[in-house]
Parts: structure tokens; sequence; C-alpha cells
């Protein structure tokens, strides 16, 4: 188990940079996610990692050493790709077995390590198919059993479930993590799908732009976004435009054209003054639908579309300046008619202010 | 790849063109500018204008390749749409042997064509046989100067390079422009004229280049259809004294700067708006099952070309087995005794060992450069990495001729190649001069390799360990392994049945190649075209071999190979 440091990072391709300045500590044995709309950074930031690409600027370090000049084929990865690169001159035995000639193993051990690391996925059986001969879900299993045959420093993961349908991709996320923890590897997990992020991670990074938005546990960057992109990226959620009236610690009181809105503010460090411009973003899922007003946090408004999912349902509400989606859970559609009038109401803890 | 690795391949490339490229010409160059005096002079140049001998040879010339290349490309373009656009009977058997004449020696086939079309050939016999000619009066075919014998044999021979180009163009027009002019009412051959033509322009001109340059500078055709009024062979004849002759230096000279205007020229002509850097194809047409009429008329045509393109090889094969044949349909005898003739002569077997030994080391140099240049090329973000594929590239604008007359000018006594003299050794400056020139295809088919090869399959190899030149071993060359041998084998088999080299760079009976040997055989006296037609059959046959075998190995369809 290593701890990875990254340290100011800089890669630029021509004029424009793809990684400004990004540090990140991750600690040994985490499951860390790099998350962010595409051209972001979080490939590049992986491919810097793994050595396909040279920093400009910046160092990255493997629990004590200096890997940032190491080749790629140095630094004892195990690196999974979006594609999964499974050769298809090679068969699924000798994929796997790749890694494990080119640390001089001997012949006897190969064999065995190769046998319990398909067994491992549950690939046993197909060690001598082809790589064409077998689907999606199989591949991505091999890719993973290459990748940490080798017992490597750390594991490296490229969008590993983008080709896979939902259902396995739901039974892979879970299994990628039993895997990384009972093997105690500490783990970076390239995506774009925050369900991944959500559900898996122990910590996360947003990249916005090839700098760091934000850094958390997945319920730190759900409920307290620091940023408007990335309350955005996570999850849903409703933006109430409004100015500061006045602050209170972390809190701020914010006067929007629905009302007066008390929040927490998503940025401890952010130091606003009252009279300014903010956002306040609110989940859909917080607010709760009554007929009478509250004192604060309260939105009137009209139903106006809305979707019944069983479990859920997801209402628009037409309030005076914004149109609102509100997620009722264990909902009873039939008392809440399109044009009927209702007060959505949010707790405190729910809403968020930013900088708009 | 480390930044060192990919700056070495760009030093060595660029030093090997320097050297075996840029030198040669301009040896040539300076031979032709350059008077008794030690002065610069033009008196040369102005010279071969002013001698009616030379300009009708430059006319010729030009002729030969004017013609060579239209028919190629009246037969090359239906051929090509007729695949690009039905499923026809025996497609893929027709569309691979089509392609044959191109690795068949086109001036061994001059051999049999004069036998077949000549005034006591097989035709004129038919005919009379029906009837419908009067013995008295036999037609000359191959018309009076045998300029038509050369250009139908050069248009037979080119008309697959073509035909590849083009279908590879075909294979990137959107079936939506078509669907686009036809919604709009322009259908049939108005709509191939207008819509189809212009879009795979790029290609008909790429093809056409290629074949044009080859038809415009042939030697061996001319050469074994005793054409002499035609520049290639005055060249071949003037080296003989070029040491104090500086005209072959004058006309090698015409020859390159009317390759290179008419190329520039016809490249403003056709290549101008070039739609080649258009998307690929939204969606893919495909080619659609062929009514029983049509099917039977596409299965014809293809029938016919091979048939036609073979003709001339058949008529080498019938003399090589014959023990006469003139006035005759078919020949008066049957003999083996040829073939002994031909092994038994003291120049076959040397040559043959010659053959596969510069055409192999050729091969292995070529496979060696192209994949590193390649690599380069696809693979790496150096700097000037496009000026090293255009560099690799160069030698197709370049007649092969022009070249060989180069390296026999760099390689003369007193200058600082004598050492590579091919009257000491041949070997090293052959080899360069056969690798030189086929280096482009094996360039291209090892960089299409690498670009349909996904980066990150050589990535996972690193990241586990494998250091980037083990991983070129292991990873990439096992994954492009079918390019790399379809470009090396049509760098052989061009190695193996080269003229113009061969000729003008082998000069000791021990260091002949097969062509040089057949050449040699042909001017024998009494049995000479029999021996040579059976040595050439030899060499057709050993190239059947390996390529039907490589094909084997390969499990590949044999149009797959080249097409790779």
């Amino acid at each position: 188990m290593i701890a990875i440091t990254i340290d100011k990072l800089v890669k630029k391709f021509g004029d424009a940079v793809a990684l400004n300045g990004i540090s990140l500590p991750i600690e040994p044995g985490e499951l860390f996610f790099l998350l962010g709309p595409s051209g972001c950074g979080k490939t590049t930031l992986l491919h810097n990692i793994a050595g396909f690409y040279l920093p400009d600027e910046g160092r990255i370090l493997f629990g004590e050493e200096d890997v940032t000049a190491l080749p790629p084929h140095k630094r004892n990865t195990g690196m999974m790709f979006q594609s999964y690169a499974l050769w298809p001159h090679m068969t699924v035995a000798k994929n796997v077995a790749f890694g494990l000639e080119e640390r001089r193993v001997p012949q006897a051990e190969i064999r065995q390590r190769v046998q319990a690391a398909l067994e491992s996925v549950q690939m046993g059986p197909y060690a001598e198919r082809k790589i064409a001969q077998l689907s999606g879900g199989q591949q991505q299993r091999v890719a993973l059993a290459r990748a940490l045959v080798i017992r490597p420093r750390c594991v490296l993961l490229d969008e590993p479930l983008s080709n896979l349908d939902a259902r396995l991709r739901l039974e892979m996320r879970s299994e990628i993590r039993r895997v990384c923890k009972d093997n105690g590897l500490t783990a970076i997990y390239v995506t774009h799908d925050q369900k991944e992020a959500l559900s898996i991670s122990d910590r996360m990074a947003v990249l916005e732009g090839g700098r760091i938005a934000q850094i958390g546990t997945p319920e730190q960057v759900y409920r307290r976004p620091k940023t408007r992109v990335v309350a955005d990226f996570i999850g849903e959620t409703n933006f109430l435009n409004g100015k500061i009236q006045s602050l209170d610690g972390a809190k701020a009181l914010v006067e929007t054209n629905e009302g007066l809105f008390e929040g927490f503010l998503g940025d401890p460090d952010w130091k606003p003054s009252a009279g300014d411009s903010v956002s306040l973003s609110i989940r859909p899922e917080s607010w709760s639908l009554r007929s009478a007003p509250a004192p604060m946090n309260s939105v009137k408004g009209r139903i106006g579309e809305s979707v019944y999912l069983g479990e859920v349902a997801q209402y628009r509400l037409q309030a005076s300046a914004h149109d609102l989606k509100v997620f009722e859970l264990n909902p009873h559609i039939s008392a809440r008619g399109q044009g009927q009038e209702f007060f959505a109401i949010a707790s405190v803890d729910d809403v968020v202010v930013l900088k708009s | 790849m480390s930044r060192q690795f990919s700056r070495l391949v760009f030093l060595v490339t660029a030093v090997f063109f320097a050297l075996f490229f840029i030198w040669p010409i301009s040896e040539t160059l300076c031979g032709a500018f350059t008077g008794s005096d030690g002065k610069f002079t033009i008196d040369y140049i102005a010279e071969v204008f002013r001698n009616p001998l030379y300009v009708e040879g430059l006319w010729n010339s030009l002729q030969m390749g004017v013609w060579s290349t239209l028919l190629a490309a009246l037969i090359a373009i239906p051929l090509a749409w007729m695949s690009d656009r039905f499923l026809f009977p025996g497609k893929s058997l027709l569309g691979a042997l089509v392609l044959v004449p191109m690795i068949m020696p086109p001036f061994v086939g001059a051999i049999g064509i004069k036998q077949i079309l000549g005034q006591q050939g097989a035709l004129n016999a038919l005919l009379e046989d029906m009837g419908l000619l009067d013995p008295a009066h036999p037609v000359d075919w191959l018309g009076e100067g045998r300029i038509w014998g050369v250009i139908v044999l050069n248009a037979l021979h080119l008309y697959p390079i073509l035909y590849l180009n083009v279908l590879a163009a075909l294979a990137n027009v959107d079936p939506a422009m078509e669907e686009a002019a036809e919604n709009l009412g322009c259908t049939g051959f108005r709509k191939f004229r207008r819509i189809t033509l212009p879009l795979i322009m790029p290609g008909i001109f790429a093809g056409g280049t290629i074949v044009f340059i080859w038809s415009f500078t042939e030697l061996g055709v001319p050469l074994m259809f005793d054409f002499t009024r035609v520049t290639s062979v005055q060249i071949f004849y003037g080296i003989k004294d070029i040491g104090g002759n500086p005209f072959p230096f004058a006309l090698v000279v015409v020859l390159l700067c009317a390759t290179v205007l008419l190329y520039a020229g016809s490249k403003l002509l056709f290549g101008r708006d070039s739609h080649a850097m258009m998307a690929k194809a939204t969606s893919q047409g495909g080619p659609r099952q062929a009514g029983l009429a049509m099917g039977l008329f596409c299965s014809g045509v293809f029938g016919l070309v091979t048939f036609l393109a073979v003709l001339p090889h058949i008529g080498v094969i019938l003399v090589a087995f014959s023990t006469d044949w003139y006035q005759t349909i078919l020949p008066s005898g049957w003999t083996l005794s040829h073939f002994e003739a031909a092994l038994g002569h003291n120049l076959t077997l040397p040559s043959i060992q010659n053959s596969l030994k510069y055409a192999g080391l050729a091969t292995i140099l070529d496979l060696v450069l192209g994949v590193a240049i390649a690599y380069v090329v696809v693979r790496t973000r150096l700097a000037g990495r496009q000026i090293l594929d255009a560099m690799a590239m160069l030698p197709l604008a370049v007649p092969g001729l022009v070249l060989a007359f180069g390296y026999l000018a760099m390689t003369q006594e007193g200058k600082p190649f004598a050492f590579l003299n091919p009257t000491i050794d041949p070997l090293i400056i052959l080899v360069i001069a056969y690798s030189v020139r086929r280096l482009p295809y094996v360039v291209r088919s090892a960089a299409a390799g690498f670009q349909q090869t996904s980066v990150t399959l050589e990535e996972a190899a690193q990241n586990l360990g494998c250091p980037p030149l083990r991983t070129l071993r292991r990873i990439t060359i096992p994954l492009i392994a079918a390019n790399l041998l379809a470009g090396g084998l049509l760098a052989f088999s061009f190695a193996m049945l080269e003229v113009s080299d061969s000729l003008i760079l082998a000069q000791k009976q021990q260091d002949f190649p097969i062509t040089k040997a057949i050449y040699e055989l042909y001017q024998l006296l009494g049995e000479g075209r029999f021996v040579a037609s059976a040595l050439g059959v030899w060499a057709m046959a050993f190239l059947a071999v390996t390529i039907i075998g490589t094909s084997l190995i390969l499990g590949k369809k044999l149009g797959a190979i080249f097409r790779a």
C-alpha cells in the first residue's frame, strides 16, 4: 500500500493547458476517483501518473519515490484501459501472463498466478480462448486480471466500465471495489459517471478546466459542492439567483425574487460580503411540497409536468421566476394535479450558497 | 518511444536519402551542366533539343507515358467502379486475379506478345485460318514503330496500381453524395461524371501519376521490342561510354525535368481542388447484389481484362515449351528442353541466386527503415515528421532510370563513392537502388498498420513493464504483421522483376540478376527467345509460389494482401 502524491502538476499541449497546477494527496489503500466533464483533464492526469505523458512542471510521488521522469514500464502500475487494450493475437492466458513474463517470473509460478488471477475474476475456464471470442463483460474481467496479476503498486482505471451495459456496470463496479480492497491497493479511477463515483469511491476529485474544483468524500461533494460546476455536474440541482443580505459564520441569508433563503456557504474558505450576487443550489429531492408557506426557504409555484417513476415522482414546479425540479419519494401523484398550487420548502442544511 | 529514438530515425533516414537519393541526382545534374572545361554550360541540354534523334525519342517517351496512362485508366476505372458497386459471381477470386499482372514481368511478356501479335504471329495465323485475312498481306498489329505494343503492354501491366487507388477512393465516397444527386434528378452516367468522378479524382491522380512516371521512363519493354527511338533506351545505350559522353547525363536531366514538370502541371490541373481531406463516408453503402445479366457482365469484364493482361505471359509460357512457333496459331511442337537449357546455361543459376540475394536484402532494408519511419510518422509528435513522410514518398516521383543512372554516375572512378562501383561488386549499390524505390510501399503499408492498431495496446504492454523496443517486437509487429508482409512482398516482387537498375547497374556476368540474364539470353541468336522465355517462366513460377505460399500462411485471400 502506497500513498500517491501529485504536486503542482502542469501539462501543456502546444498552447493548450491541459493540467494547470494539479495537487492531490491520495492515501494508501484509497479508492480515489477523478471526475469531471469531458476535456477537464482527468484522462491526461491519469496518463501522467501512468507515465505515458511527461508533465511540463510538477512532481509525482509513489510513496517517497519521485517517479516523475520514470518511463511507464518501470512504474509498476496496473492499468485498465477504457478499450481494455487486450491483445488480439494472444489468448486470454497469454494476455494475463504478459506482465509476469516481462518480470522474468519462473514459468511454473506464472502458470499458477495466471490461473489464480483468472479464477479471482471468474474467468478460469476461459484461459485458452481468443480475445475476440469474449463478450464485453468477460474482456473487462480479463483486463482487470491482467492489471492485478503483476501485483502493482497501484491500480489506474481509465473509464473501465463505459463500454458495458447498465446491468453489468452495476455488477462490475462493486466487483472492482471488492478486488481493490481485498488486495489493499491504492487505486485511481477516472470516470465521467457520477453514479460510479458516488457509489464506490472513498474520495473523489472533481476537475474543471485543468484545475481541481473540489476534493472530498462522496457525501461532502454532493451535499456541499464548492462551485456551481461541481453542483451541476454531480447530481441534479436547482439554481436560484439572489443577493446576500447578511452573513453569520458559515451561514448566509440570501434575498431572491422567490423569497428569503438561509443556507450554508459551499466553500468554507470563501469570504463574501453583504450585497454580493450569489447562486443557491438546492437538490430536487431536498424540497418538500406543502400547502402552507414557511417563513424562509419557501417557494410558491404551480405543478407543471410530472413524471411518475414508482418509487419517486419528478415534478416541474413553475414559480414566479424559476422552473424548479422537485423529486418526491413515495409519491401520491393523484394529489398533485397539474396547475395546483404548492409551496416547496427546503431545510437550511440543504441550501448551498455559491459564487454565481 | 523515446525522443532520441525518433530523432535517430529521422537522422538516419535523412542521411540515407541525402546520400542515395539527392546525391545521385545532383551528380547527374553536375554531369549535364558541366562542360569539358569544368565550367557551367547548358550546351548539352540545348543539343538534346537540337538533335532530331533525341527529340524523336522524347516525343515517343511522352506518347508512351500518356497513352499507357490513359489506357490503364480506361481499364482500371470501370473495373473499380463495378467492384465497388456490385456483388457478382466469382468476385473475390476475380478481384484477386485482376491484380496478378502487377507482379508479372512485362518485359518478358514482350516476348509473348510479339509471338501473338507479330506479323508471323498467332493472331494472324488464326485469322488466316478462319479466312478473314489474306496470307500475302499480314497485318502488323503492333504498328510500324512497335510503340503500340509497348503501350498496350505497359497499360496491361500497370492498371492494377490505378485500380487499387480508385477502389480506395470510391470506398471513401459517402453514398449520400450520390443519393443527393439522384434525389435532385441526376442519374446514370451523368451522375458518375458530375459527382463521383470529381470526388475520386485525387485517387485517380495518385495512381495515374505513378503509372505515368513508370511508363514514361520504362526501359525493359521497349528494349525487348527493339524499339530504340525512345529516350530511356537511348540513355541505356549511352551508358557504355558514361565516362566521356555528357549526353546521357543531359538526357536523364531532361527526362527528370519533364517528369517533374508534367507532375506539377497535372497536379495543378487535376489535384488542385483536392477533396481528399473530406470526412469519411458517414454511412456504408456497400456493394449490392447485381442482377443476373449485370453480374455476368461484371464477371465477364473482369475475366476478359485478366485474360488480356495475362495473355502475353501465356505467350511466354507457350514459347518456353515450344520447339518452334512461326505462322501458326499454337506452337508447332512441344519440348521441355528449353527449361533444361535455361537451367544449364551458366547465366541462369547464379542470376537466380543473385536476384534472391539482392531482392531479399533490399526487402529487409526496406522493412527496417519502413517500420521505423512509419512508427515515427504515426506514433510520435516529432517536429518534422511530415517531412520524413514526404521524403519516404519521394522515390515514387523520380523515375528508376534516373536514379539508376545517378548511382552509376556517383560511383565512377575518382568520385567519393567509387568504392561502390558496380563493376567491382554491385551488391551494395543494387540493394540500395532496389530498396530506395520500394521504400514508399513499405512505409505506406506499415503506416496503415500503425494507424489501424490502437496505441493503447502498446501502452498496456508498457504499463505491464515492457520497455518500448520490446513492445514493438512483442505487440506491435505481430499485430501489423499482415501489413508488413503485404508491403514486404510487394517490395520483394517488384525488386525481383526490377529492370532499369538491374540492366544499368549489373555489369559483370556473374553479378547479373534474373532480369538482366533474361535480357542477355534474349540477345542470343537462335535459341535465345526460347531460353529467355523458359527463364521468365521459372521467374514467374517462383514468384507465384512465393505469393500464394505467403497468402496461404497468412490465411488471407490474394487480393487482401495487396489491399492491406
